[in-house]
């Protein structure tokens, strides 16, 4: 009888390296030899996995075994698909090369351990529990005075769920439920339900399993975009974004928010982030969230705990836009947060905060790796948020995301630019599915910022200045103009091109960086195609007129007098110098001292000044930039990719291993006893094998005789029939007490296969 | 690089005007897009639901707008904005006003989910009558205008079937001896014809009142022509009678000082509005005879009282005129739902270079308040800055200054404040108008001063609107109501009809620098500096004023 570990063990090197890349958490940590891999593979959070990754037919094929109990390859394209199919043979196939499936010695084909139980209670609603004649004419026939009301009851049965609640009795549904029961067509189960048995349910369904084969929904009826329309939009929307991370960065770091105690963004920070970037808040959390996850913003601990601007944001500052843009895409991808829940309420009911610890949803990555997924089958295709859900109905009928997720990761996806007019962008494309070239997924990024860059306007050293103060840039600005541009004007609209009106304000803020009239109209003339109208000349020049009219300046303490001559001796004295003191005006000095020393000082020197207020306040204009640096390095959680040369060594390493194994302990082979004077002794002992043993008698239901550790610590040998292992824990029935045990795995000693050396009747007293 | 167009996804068009392809695009975008600004390098047009309405009403689809958007736009047009054009022009018509022959005029839906949609409304509650079927629903006559209003607030507009009544026939008809319609006055005419009601938008002095005159010699009916003022009234009258066969018996005058009705009325907007006990009086005027066309001038001032009354005036035909869409108030949909949808258009410098009107250099002179008039401005209360700043002493030197340099031209001093208006006049030595003066002395004076006999006159806001001025080739303004761009649009206006040498006329706006007199300058300038007109500004010291 092959068990699932003789399958690996048979499986050609091709077929493991192959399990392996398909299932990346059977290969890390090594799991050093084929017993092990086995073991691991049946494991319950490795099977959902693995499941989790099927498509509808894969499903299917697996329900049909489950339902057949075993069965050959054309009995399943039978049950499956009423005759030969290719869908389902090439499912047959995934499932084979996934190990869900494998084949006994018969040929035909079971579940490996572990997987009927996930397949549900009823697997292609079907009552697998129950038992009932597999005959037609046990059915009702026409001329039975119940027919009718029979054969409803049994219609709604037939395809799932096969469960139901009897109708009250003296009712003709109820008699005829009654009269099915007696015939064994029904059976009761627990309070008023009955049962539709599988055996019946296949007579009502021809023989088969399912309906038909699942099919996937038509992607090519949604509509579509043209590459260009999809490279242009991807490529506007990318760049806003980045330039809404760079306002982000410098609003935070010259105010950098406090951080909430939970450890998140207080919601009214995040409103005033919203108005700076003139965005709504649901679009700030998602750029704040996108910073964060790109690295570039961080909580700083200094007191008060803030979060400020990395280290890493001056590096990333220095990239040119396409590189920008890659460095936020690819942590998007791969970043656990989940920005769209920012503003809805945890389950104690107290609002999420954008950056709280707690956003972090592990399977985030792998959501919006399934949602683009979809989009990337279908080039150009711009499907809406439903048609996703269905097609994730069917290529991942086990993980369907709700539809609101979906719809998040859609919405952030066109904020990044990912998508363009609803289409995957061809620079996200070559981020999710690397060419071979690209070894990892950082091979990829100069690829995709190539392709980024492509959808992007060309760039304009040009500026159309107007009578009327507006300026246009027929094309996306150079940096050297967008850098003039942001100094001296306001933005207006953007999109192919940009304008910008320049205005008293904006003027002024260009002088106040520094620039001096002369050079502004410079800088300006420079790019001006068609030379400076009067009219801005004349705004430039009145705006430097009356820049700097105002002086302003930090002072701590002052001092003022009516006598203008002892003010005047004062702030020439020499022994006061280092109070720092400055005449503002005939009656006035400032000083740089505080209040307190300035009195002192002065009363040292024999003079009797009176204190104005309690204290001088510091006023500090200067504006401090904050960098935190990042704790710990970025985690990313995208999937292990084991890639096929590596598999291939993982194999050879399997094998090898193995091979010293079976050399040492021959597997079928009688070990020396470890209870002496006992009956046969364990066929394993090691832990993994024992679990593997264990599961696959469970699925095979045979009988293990396993070797139990007691409270005493005596060990016990029992013949058990393994029914469930899972959660640390072996359930089992004891055939000779009739009895059910539950015990923890860690009590197990070995565990050897009865069939190996069935028990006779005093032996097995013996043990009890 | 190809194609003169840029579009924005905030769906502001940009068009390059140097491209060679510009004036065919300018042709193409003109009938949906809303021009903006047109600067001297690049126009800014917006798409807005009104405009894309309008382009429905004359009868264009999405599809055109679409092609004619990929066809000249330089880069990828947003996806998010042509899904817009296409959804926002299919609102436009899918609910019909027509006349049924059994149950009167009935609001039919080509689609009844929008007819559910707005029968469920509150705000139509009280305007429809009887539902017929799934498609009609009947209206009260009276209500059809209230009913356009809502529906367009409610974003389906109506198109508007139900016709017109023909009103009582008159004989019309142009006198075109010695002068003709210019090819743009007959398109305005063709195009407001064509469409049955709606606003025809020509720059001041672009002939306004011959376009008027145009479509009551199409109509041949008798005319209700609203006006802004007295003045205003008797100009249009004058006007009626010398281009069309009109006569002064035929042309009635209904204003405060008058109360005539005839085949043609004019009548004023005041008198209109003026209430007697909480009511208004005049409104019998509306029904007093069977017009066949009702005329608005300056359509961008029409006061809310008169949007009720022409509320109730739907089943006649309606044209608006005026220089500019651009209300203060923001009342331009009511407008479209109203009087009509933009029937004609054309750009100021368009029908410059054309040489239909004056081409004209607008300069901003500003003045620096000595350092008494700044410490009084710096600690006036807020309510009185402008008035401080607008009336500033200096003014006055800037002002003689100018009509120095231009003498012998007919120049207009223009002004807000009549202390500082007498004030000028006296300076200057010229004459001045004000509300206070009779009708008769400003007939003399217009007339002195279109003769040449004088050429400098004083005037105050009376002078805004619809004097005709032929030879008035400068303007000074020294004050204005705050930052009023139509006012701004106005008062150049009086400067631009064509002169008989092709000079250059000049328009002056005098500033004290550093107020708000300064700021409100600017915003005032921006509807000019958008058509076109560049500012320069100067210094008053530049122009020898101390």
């Amino acid at each position: 009888m092959p068990t699932f570990t003789a399958f690996l063990r048979s499986s050609s090197d091709e077929q493991l390296a192959g399990l392996l890349t398909r299932r990346p958490d059977l290969a890390s940590p090594f799991p050093g030899n084929l017993t092990s891999l086995a073991v691991r593979a049946t494991g319950r959070a490795s099977l959902e996995r693995a499941l989790a990754g099927v498509d509808a037919v894969v499903v299917q094929v697996l329900e049909a075994v489950a339902a057949l109990g075993g069965a050959a390859r054309p009995a399943i394209q039978d049950a499956v698909a009423g005759g030969p199919h290719d869908e389902v043979a090439r499912a047959t196939d995934e499932a084979l090369a996934l190990a869900l499936l494998h084949p006994d010695d018969e040929g035909a084909l079971t579940l490996a351990p572990g997987v009927a139980e996930l397949l549900g209670a009823h697997p292609a609603g079907l009552a697998l529990e129950v038992t009932g004649p597999a005959d037609p004419t046990a059915l009702p026939s026409d001329d039975d005075p119940l027919a009718a009301p029979a054969r409803a009851v049994l219609d709604a049965l037939t395809w799932g769920p096969p469960v139901g609640l009897a109708p009250a009795p003296g009712s003709p549904a109820g008699d005829a439920v009654a009269m099915l029961v007696a015939r064994r067509l029904l059976v009761r189960g627990a309070g008023r339900h009955v049962l539709l048995p599988a055996s019946v349910a296949l007579v009502l369904r021809g023989g088969r399993t399912h309906r038909g084969v699942a099919t996937p929904p038509d992607l090519t009826q949604v509509p579509h975009r043209s590459a260009a329309t999809v490279a242009a939009e991807s490529a506007s929307a990318g760049e806003r974004c980045v330039r809404l991370v760079v306002r982000l960065l410098r609003a935070w770091e010259q105010g950098p928010p406090g951080v909430l105690r939970a450890g998140g963004l207080a919601v009214r920070e995040l409103r005033r982030t919203a108005q700076t970037l003139e965005v709504d808040e649901r679009e700030a959390a998602f750029v704040v969230e996108l910073a964060s996850a790109a690295g570039l913003l961080a909580v700083d601990d200094d007191e008060p705990a803030v979060f400020a601007p990395t280290t890493e944001t001056d590096a990333w500052s220095a990239l040119d836009l396409p590189q920008r843009w890659v460095t936020l895409a690819s942590a998007w991808l791969a970043t656990t947060r989940t920005p769209w829940l920012v503003g809805s309420r945890d389950e104690r009911g107290s609002l999420i905060a954008a950056l709280d610890p707690e956003l972090s949803r592990p399977w985030a990555p792998r959501l919006r790796r399934s949602v683009l997924g979809v989009l990337a089958r279908e080039p150009g295709g711009a499907p809406a948020a439903d048609d996703v859900v269905a097609a994730l109905e069917w290529s991942t009928p086990r993980t369907v995301p709700p539809r609101g997720a979906v719809d998040a990761v859609l919405a952030e996806a066109t904020t990044l630019g990912v998508l363009g007019a609803g289409a995957l962008s061809d620079a996200a494309r070559v981020l999710l599915e690397p060419a071979s070239h690209a070894a990892t997924p950082a091979d990829a990024r100069p690829d995709a910022a190539a392709a980024f860059a492509a959808g992007l306007s060309p760039e304009v050293g040009d500026l159309l200045l107007q009578g009327d103060l507006t300026g246009i840039v027929p094309g996306r600005p150079s940096a050297a103009l967008e850098s003039l541009l942001e100094r001296a004007a306001v933005v207006e609209s953007r999109g192919g091109a940009v304008t910008v009106r320049f205005t008293p304000d904006s003027v002024r803020r260009a002088l106040d960086d520094g620039l001096t009239a002369d050079e502004l109209v410079e800088r300006l003339t420079t790019f001006a195609r068609g030379g400076l109208p009067q009219a801005l000349d004349y705004l430039v020049r009145d705006a430097a007129r009356r820049h700097g009219r105002l002086r302003a300046g930090a002072a701590s303490s002052y001092l003022r007098a009516d006598d203008p001559a002892l003010l005047a001796g004062l702030a020439d004295d020499p022994r006061f110098a280092d109070l720092g003191l400055l005449q503002l005006a005939p009656t006035v000095l400032a000083a740089q001292a505080s209040t307190h020393e300035l009195v002192e000082a002065l009363r040292a020197h024999g003079l009797a000044p009176v204190a104005e207020t309690p204290d001088g306040q510091v006023l500090h204009l200067e504006r401090t930039v904050r960098r935190a640096r990042r704790r710990g390095a970025r985690r990313t959680a995208s999937p292990v990719v084991t890639r096929t040369t590596d598999a291939a060594a993982l194999v050879r390493r399997l094998r090898s291993s193995d091979q010293r194994r079976t050399a040492e302990v021959p597997d079928d082979g009688d070990p020396p006893s470890r209870t002496p004077g006992g009956p046969p002794a364990a066929g394993t002992d090691d832990p993994a094998a024992a679990l593997a043993l264990l599961r696959e008698a469970a699925t095979a239901r045979e009988n293990v005789w396993v070797e139990l550790v007691g409270p005493s610590g005596r060990p016990e040998r029992r013949l058990l029939r393994p029914l469930r292992v899972e959660g640390g824990r072996l359930r089992a029935a004891d055939p000779v007490r009739e009895s059910e045990l539950t015990v923890a795995v860690h009590r197990i000693g070995a565990v050897r296969r009865a069939a190996d050396d069935e028990p006779d009747q005093d032996q097995d007293q013996e043990v009890t | 690089m190809s194609g003169p167009l840029i579009v924005q996804s905030d769906k502001t068009l940009l068009l390059e005007i140097d491209h060679d392809q510009a004036d065919a695009c300018r042709r193409a975008i003109a009938p949906f897009a809303e021009l903006e600004r047109a600067p001297e390098h690049v126009h800014t047009y917006r798409l807005t639901p009104l405009g894309l309405w309008n382009a429905r009403a004359a009868g264009h689809d999405a599809e055109q707008v679409v092609d004619v958007l990929l066809e000249y736009s330089r880069y990828p047009v947003p996806h998010a904005l042509l899904v817009d054009v296409a959804e926002t022009m299919a609102r436009y018509g899918r609910l019909q006003l027509v006349q049924d022959p059994v149950h009167g005029l009935v609001l039919h839906a080509l689609d009844p989910a929008v007819l559910a949609e707005v029968t469920r409304s509150k705000r139509t509650a009280g305007l429809l009558g009887a539902r017929l079927d799934a498609t009609d629903v009947v209206v009260h006559p009276s209500e059809r205008g209230h009913l356009k209003q809502v529906l367009l607030k409610l974003g389906w507009p109506a198109e508007d079937l139900a016709g017109y009544v023909d009103g009582e026939a008159h004989p019309i008809s142009l006198e075109t001896d010695g002068w003709a319609m210019r090819p743009y006055q007959e398109q305005a005419v063709e195009g407001f014809w064509h469409g049955g009601s709606g606003v025809v938008v020509l720059p001041c002095g672009a002939g306004k009142t011959i376009v008027g005159a145009g479509a009551m010699a199409k109509s041949s009916t008798t005319t209700l022509i609203l006006v802004t003022n007295t003045v205003s009234a008797r100009q249009w009258r004058d006007e009626l009678v010398r281009r069309t066969s009109l006569t002064e018996e035929e042309i009635g005058e209904y204003s405060g000082a008058r109360k005539e009705i005839r085949p043609v009325t004019i009548a004023t907007y005041q008198v209109l509005t003026t209430k007697r006990k909480g009511v208004y009086s005049h409104l019998e005027l509306l029904d007093a005879r069977d017009w066949g066309l009702v005329l608005y001038d300056e359509v961008h001032l029409l006061p809310a009282p008169i949007f009720r009354m022409t509320a109730d005036l739907q089943a006649r035909r309606r044209l608006g005129l005026t220089a500019t869409l651009v209300r203060e108030d923001g009342r331009e949909d009511e407008v479209f739902s109203l009087i009509g949808p933009k029937r004609f258009d054309a750009p100021w410098k368009d029908i410059e270079a054309q040489g239909y009107i004056a081409p004209a250099e607008c300069i901003e002179v500003r003045l620096t308040l000595p350092d008494a008039d700044r410490m009084a401005y710096a600690t006036a209360e807020p309510e009185e800055k402008y008035r401080l700043a607008a009336t500033a002493s200096g003014k006055n030197r800037v002002v003689e200054r100018l009509v120095a340099q231009h003498e012998g031209e007919p120049t207009l001093v223009i002004g807000q404040y009549l202390d500082q208006l007498h004030e000028l006049a006296e300076h200057i030595g010229a004459d001045l108008i004000t509300g206070e003066t009779t009708v008769r002395e400003r007939q003399r004076l217009f007339d002195a001063f279109r003769s040449g006999e004088i050429s400098k006159l004083v005037v105050s806001k009376v002078a805004n609107f619809s004097i005709d001025l032929p030879e008035a080739s400068v303007a000074i303004q020294v004050s204005g109501s705050f930052g009023s761009r139509q006012e701004e649009a106005q008062r150049l206006g009086r400067i631009m009809r064509p002169k008989a040498s092709g000079r250059t006329a000049h328009f002056y706006t005098v500033v004290a620098r550093d107020t708000v007199d300064q700021e409100f300058a600017a915003h005032r300038q921006r509807f000019l500096a958008e058509q076109g007109y560049a500012y320069t500004i100067k210094d008053a010291e530049d122009l020898g004023v101390a």
